[in-house]
């Protein structure tokens, strides 16, 4: 019963073998060191055939093929499926460096033959002798040397950077590589420097599986990514990255080597393997960090990289008091997240909150950084968002670059305080807003520069002057009253006398009369009229007139009275000198008018 | 020989004064600074000018404001200080002033001054010195000759009306001597400084062992009383005395 059911599964398996399509599959390095043995692998889905390996290069020395086939059958939800392979690995050494085609091998299956792809393989020249080192499995890739690890040594590790000189704030990606010529097991105990003046930011980097092949000089290594990562320098200066240490576990044959199977596959089924744990670390490096150059633009808020700003609003017609957003995109490659937000001015009456910050980070140090602005208008009306501009450092062109985004105008509109229709209207007022104080500003016109003068009351010239001035005024007054008391003297005393010397005259002419000389009468009573006026009036008897006697006594407040009576006196004595004496009036009454007259005009006159 | 040399000495000078810039020059070169933000230089540039002996109220002022923009708040105290003895009735001066000294740090309640004190010495900073001088002595002048009319003239008309404008001329000449006085009292003779050291202890006696009695800062004016050596007696706006190093403060 057992054996039916054997052969019942076996019969099976084979149709199913044969209801499969058939393929040949060939494996090989891509590349290789001359001198050093390699694999090339051949896998065929089918057990039955007849199989032709290919016509090798007669360069290539080969040893194999070794053979396994397997067989297996799988229930897999109720079905089965039975899977058969053959693998055939032939060992090949190269001697002379070149890239050379492993032609295809074929498969002749019972139905169909099908053969199997080309291969190029570049054989590289050898480097160290040392070719005995064991092979690493997987596929290489030849990588252009230059990040040589540290030479002599079977397990080294190193830091790599894209740029040993940044400007401060410049992104510089980097990774921490291994690089291997033995086997290794594991990796333990991974101890980053830290990176003291940069701040690090790890990028995803999958865990480290297999190794890649690498020529480096001419010496194969199986190296592997551990961490990549970006460092953003903080400070200026040479800055001096410490050693990265980490453990890794070696595995070391203890036994003794089979001269014949040098191979790593068959080590391990033939000797016994203990593993050993290692520890190394990398080189220090030295980074030479430029500080940004001076000076720098208001606008420039740390952003270095090569950046585009875009703006952006959900709407330019807005209601009062609803919100409005505007957003302000930053986007390129350089220090995203140590770039700050932009300043906008945004006009008074326009509520803004703090901008809600996303950095979208694809990859390494590229990608989008969005400055969220929730705006509130609170007034309606038109308002204008001012262009935005953003300064950035370019570190490639060694400058700042201003970046512009447009700024918007909104329309505000809708009635305030709708809600409290039913309330009486009560509407606020709003004190104006003073935003801030300062001096008024500098006078630019002309102005005039004054020499800085010595002060007049300080000096003693000025104060003479004033002793000058009221000297030269008493010496004035003294020289004047001087003279007006000179004045005064002869003037005076004919002043007073007048009247008596008037009388005096008279007197005479009444005693002329008496003599009989009735014509000197006339002469003496004008000459005692005019000596009276001209002493009275302080008029010279040189130049008085009868004209200049009635205005002084005008002046004087004289009776016009008087005035005509002295005008008739004057006029009478001077007709009696030219006419006979019986004509006109008497002397004796002549006289005796005189002296009437004369007593009157003492009376005003004094 | 001599004289060559006095042709060479003619001959660099003129050369020198060409070179140089006039003092407008610099005045407006400083207001150009000042407009494209570089106060300090500004500043500089005024005080220079200040310092060679040029005076304008707007050379003063504009020191004043180049200081406090580039932070010197003392200096700008000081300039605005002197513009205003220039300019009494400016408003802006007033004004720049009062926000430069709200941003020092002394605080005092200051005891204001009789009210006919504040208005003659408004008064007698209307204008400078000598041309107060100048107008007493053309007032004196003018009331000698009213005096030596009324003095002179014999006749009664008129003599009461000289001797009124005479007694009226000699007072007002008294009056504007006195202002001038007291305006080179003011612009001159001024006991008013400003501390500059940004901290400064006032003692109790000159030397610096005597009795710590107060702190100033910079920005604050006090009054001058006397000098010893090295050190001066001032007295604070609230009436306090005490004294300080006379290389902290600048006399406005």
């Amino acid at each position: 019963m057992k054996r039916i059911t054997t052969a019942l599964v076996f019969l099976l398996a084979c149709l199913a073998a044969t209801a499969q399509e058939v393929t040949l599959t060939v494996e090989a390095p891509e590349s290789a060191v001359a001198g050093e043995r390699f694999r090339i692998i051949y896998t065929i889905n089918s057990t039955d055939g007849q199989f032709t390996p290919p016509k090798f290069d007669p360069s290539f020395s080969v040893q194999g093929p070794q053979q396994s086939t397997s067989r297996n059958v799988q229930w897999i939800n109720g079905d089965m499926k039975a899977v058969s392979s053959t693998t055939l690995i032939y060992y090949v050494t190269v001697g002379a460096p070149g890239t050379y085609t492993i032609p295809a091998a074929q498969f002749e299956a019972k139905k169909v033959t099908v053969s199997s792809q080309e291969r190029q393989i570049v054989i590289s020249a050898g480097g160290s002798p040392q070719q005995a080192a064991g092979q690493q499995q997987g596929q290489g890739q030849v990588k252009a040397a230059g990040d040589a690890p540290a030479s002599g040594s079977e397990v080294s590790m190193k830091i790599l950077l894209g740029d040993r000189e940044v400007y401060a704030g410049e992104p510089v990606t980097g990774m921490l590589k291994l690089y291997t010529r033995i086997n290794l097991s594991g990796i333990q105990e991974l101890k980053f420097p830290d990176f003291k003046g940069f701040l690090k930011e790890d990028i995803e980097t999958p865990p480290l599986r297999s190794l890649e092949t690498e020529v480096i000089d001419g010496i194969q290594y199986g190296t592997g990514v551990i961490q990549r990562f970006v460092l953003y320098p903080q400070v200026s200066g040479e800055i001096r990255i410490e050693p990265a240490e980490m453990t890794v576990l070696v595995q070391e044959r203890t036994g003794a080597r089979d001269p014949f199977f040098d191979d790593p596959f068959f080590d391990s089924f033939f000797s016994s393997v203990s593993t050993v744990p290692r520890k190394i670390t990398t080189q220090p490096l030295t980074v030479r960090v430029k500080s940004l150059p001076e000076p720098r633009p208001a606008d420039f808020h740390g952003a270095v990289g090569s950046f585009t700003m875009e703006s952006s609003i959900s709407g330019t017609d807005a209601k009062l008091n609803d919100a409005v957003t505007m957003t302000v995109t930053l986007k390129g490659s350089g220090n995203l997240n140590l770039s700050g937000e932009p300043v906008i001015s945004f006009p008074q009456g326009i509520e803004k909150y703090d901008p809600k910050v996303t950095v979208k980070s694809s990859g390494t140090s590229s990608g989008t950084k969005v400055f969220e602005y929730l705006l509130i208008p609170r007034n309606t009306g038109t308002f204008e968002i001012p262009p935005i501009s953003y300064s950035v450092f370019d570190p490639k062109e060694e400058k700042y670059v201003t970046l512009r985004a447009g700024g918007f105008t909104v329309n505000v509109t809708g009635t305030p305080g709708q809600e409290e229709s039913a309330a009486p209207v009560y509407i606020p007022g709003e004190d104006v807003k003073y935003l801030g104080q300062d001096i008024r500003f500098i006078r630019n016109g002309k102005t005039k520069l004054a020499a800085i003068s010595s002060p007049l009351v300080s000096t003693l010239y000025y104060w003479l002057w004033f002793a000058l001035a009221l000297f030269v005024a008493v010496l004035v007054l003294v020289v004047r009253k001087q003279q007006i008391r000179r004045n005064a003297d002869t003037a005076g005393v004919r002043n007073r006398r007048a009247a008596k010397n008037a009388r005096k005259r008279l007197a005479r002419a009444t005693a002329l009369l008496k003599s009989g000389k009735k014509e000197e009468v006339n002469a003496e009573v004008a000459r005692a009229l005019w000596g009276y006026l001209g002493d009275k009036l302080r008029i010279a008897q040189s130049d008085i007139t009868r004209d200049k006697c009635y205005i002084a006594l005008r002046d004087r407040k004289a009776d016009e009275e008087m005035i005509t009576e002295l005008d008739r006196i004057l006029t009478a004595t001077e007709y009696s000198q030219y006419a006979p004496v019986s004509e006109g009036e008497s002397p004796a009454a002549l006289c005796e008018r005189a002296a009437t007259l004369i007593g009157k005009l003492d009376d005003v006159l004094d | 020989m001599r004289r060559i040399l006095l042709i060479q000495i003619i001959f660099m000078a003129g050369i020198l004064s060409l070179e140089a810039q006039s003092p407008e020059e610099r005045y407006s070169q400083a207001g150009g600074l000042y407009g494209s933000g570089d106060y300090s230089g500004a500043a500089a540039i005024y005080r220079k000018l200040w310092e060679e002996g040029f005076r304008s109220e707007d050379l003063l002022y504009n020191a004043g404001n180049a200081f406090f923009k580039s932070g010197d708040n003392a200096s700008a105290i000081l300039f605005y200080e002197r513009a205003k003895l220039l300019a009494p009735a400016d408003e802006d001066i007033d004004y720049n002033l009062q926000i430069a000294r709200s941003r020092i740090t002394d605080r005092f309640e200051s005891v204001p001054q009789l009210f006919f004190v504040r208005w003659f010495d408004f008064l007698a900073l209307l204008t400078s010195t000598n041309t107060w001088a100048v107008s007493a002595l053309v007032m004196f002048l003018v009331a000698l000759v009213l005096a030596l009319l009324f003095l002179t003239r014999a006749r009664a008309r008129g003599r009461l009306l000289s001797f009124w404008l005479a007694i009226t001329a000699l007072l007002l000449s008294f009056l504007i001597i006195s202002l001038a006085l007291r305006n080179n009292n003011l612009v001159n003779h001024n006991s008013k400084a400003v501390i500059t050291c940004s901290i400064v202890t006032g003692r109790s006696a000159p030397g610096e062992t005597g009795n710590e009695l107060f702190v100033l800062h910079s920005g604050t004016t006090v009054t001058v009383e006397q000098e010893l050596g090295a050190f001066l007696e001032v007295r604070l706006p609230d009436g306090n005395k005490g004294w300080i190093r006379s290389d902290c403060m600048e006399k406005i």
